[in-house]
């Protein structure tokens, strides 16, 4: 994220998108500009099993589509965040699954080494499962904005330009997703958490 | 920390190959063809029993002390006198099986199944290896719908081919215990007495215990004397259940004792053990009336000269 906003790294890319209009090799300077930061997100939001999937999808549709792209409307790298937003839309059971693992064992339950529940009880917070199932239950259009925000971390109006929705949206879909969150972290106490989950 | 840190803080850093910009790279320049999902290489492997996990578990027939108690005893007499073998990496490989956790097309349930392995150098690097072994029915009435479904491999969200062996040098700490991140020499230095282990490991509360020293048997390279006192001390627990011999789904023989696990409420853990090696066979974790188990069968774990790759 070392070039986020950098106007040199917005005009080369809109540059490049130009010339690959007319030699598709241009795009490669898209795709190694961008390819670690979408990786992570996508990798973040559905795990780094279905994220290559994903990420070659979202390169993709941008290559189909970079005849479309306005560099006056969004940056490339809004741009691609929001091909990658409608990507991953496609791939919500995934996600559920994700969130499910999250919440309940933090990451890679399955690696070798780290085999008991006991590691993730106590290292990981005890409101893990809380937090998790409540942004999984957000909707979709308020979890998009939320991660945007909080893995991406996107502007607001750099949301605005990858979701293509009004600057005023993104601020209230993200404070009905904030909200949303501090109701369940502040319904619990974490005192209390430990023995509860022990209880059942 | 405010709810944005809660969010970042719950999906963390992905461990990401480096390798993975290349493939992608390489496919989006080889073109979009499109190529028909096979159920190709259902690696055999993966062929075996995943039936045979739900079978195996159902039936309890608690026995506390007795049998159960001299079995684990005489397994920490052999990992006693088991010796230590050297090299210069641990490895552990484990073939996991899980059911996926919901109805796929008319209402059929599919169980995937992968290698994960472990690397850990003696300077401490880590390597994580994974491949996906493919999906298959999970019992005859499933696979009947699953063909009448014209047999799909492929569903929204749940890829069923078999993928491409995978090795991502993790780094971080190899291993962990009650929470703690453990090094290789710290589980050498762990107390070979079985009290003192237990003690360690006691503060986390009931219903933990169990899993903290059973986790030192399996993937942690614990030295022999630390191995039996984790045995002994599992001896002493009451909530351990014995539950007769077992098969594995290796077709492994062993004895079956289970434990609760706290979380989710009703699931339990079924190890298999093979007493005279002292050796975990494999792991089932599953709760009453839930589909969602998972087995895990250790196929290796030890100490090798080989050089980390792709399982």
């Amino acid at each position: 994220m070392a070039w986020a906003g950098n106007p040199r790294q917005e005009v080369e890319d809109a540059e490049a998108i130009r010339r690959s209009l007319d030699e598709a090799e241009w795009f490669s300077v898209i795709f190694d500009g961008h390819f670690a930061e979408i990786h992570r997100y996508v990798a973040q939001r559905l795990g780094p099993g279905s994220a290559e999937d994903v990420v070659a999808e979202t390169f993709l549709a941008a290559f189909r589509r970079r005849a479309r792209y306005d560099p006056a409307r969004a940056t490339v790298r809004a741009w691609l965040y929001g091909i990658a937003t409608n990507v991953i839309h496609r791939h919500r059971r995934v996600e559920v699954r994700m969130l499910r693992a999250l919440g309940r064992h933090g990451p890679d339950p399955d690696l070798p080494g780290h085999e008991e529940r006991v590691a993730v009880r106590v290292s990981a917070q005890s409101l893990r499962p809380s937090i998790a199932a409540a942004v999984a239950g957000l909707a979709q259009r308020d979890r998009d904005v939320l991660l945007l925000v909080a893995l991406a971390e996107l502007s607001h109006e750099e949301i605005a330009e990858a979701l293509g929705i009004p600057y005023g949206t993104v601020g209230s879909r993200l404070s009905r997703a904030r909200r949303k969150l501090r109701a369940v972290l502040g319904e619990r106490n974490p005192m209390l958490d430990r023995r509860e989950g022990e209880d059942g | 920390m405010d709810e944005l840190g809660r969010v970042r803080e719950l999906y963390g850093e992905p461990s990401l190959d480096p390798l993975a910009r290349a493939r992608v790279r390489e496919r989006l320049t080889a073109a979009p063809r499109r190529r028909r999902r096979r159920l190709t290489g259902m690696v055999a492997l993966a062929g075996a029993v995943a039936v045979a996990a739900a079978t195996l578990i159902a039936l309890p027939d608690p026995e506390i002390s007795g049998p159960g108690r001299s079995i684990l005893l005489a397994a920490a007499h052999s990992a006693e006198s088991g010796g230590e073998v050297s090299g210069a990496y641990w490895r552990v490989r484990k073939l996991i099986r899980r059911t996926y956790p919901e109805r796929l097309g008319s209402g059929y349930w599919m169980v995937e199944s992968r290698l994960a392995e472990l690397w850990v150098a003696r300077d401490g690097r880590v390597w994580a290896g994974a491949r996906s072994l493919g999906v298959r029915p999970r019992t005859p009435a499933d696979e009947l719908a699953w063909r009448k479904d014209g047999a799909p491999t492929a569903w929204p969200g749940l890829p069923g081919d078999p993928g491409k062996g995978t090795l991502t040098a993790t780094g971080g700490v190899p291993f962990s215990m009650a929470g703690q991140g453990m090094t290789i020499d710290q589980i050498r230095d762990l107390p070979a007495d079985p009290g003192r282990l237990r003690a360690l490991v006691e503060p986390l509360g009931e219903g933990l215990v169990a899993d903290a020293l059973s986790g030192l048997l399996w993937s942690k390279p614990s030295p022999p004397e630390v191995r039996a006192a984790a045995y002994r001390a599992l001896a002493d627990l009451p909530e351990v259940r014995y539950l007769g011999e077992r098969t594995d789904e290796q077709g492994r023989r062993g004895a079956a004792f289970s434990f609760a696990l706290p979380d989710p409420p009703g699931t339990r853990r079924t190890l298999i053990i093979d007493s005279a090696t002292s050796r975990v066979l494999s792991s089932v974790t599953d709760a009453p009336g839930i589909l969602n188990d998972q087995t895990e069968l250790v196929l290796e774990a030890g100490w090798t000269d080989r050089k980390p790759a792709a399982p």
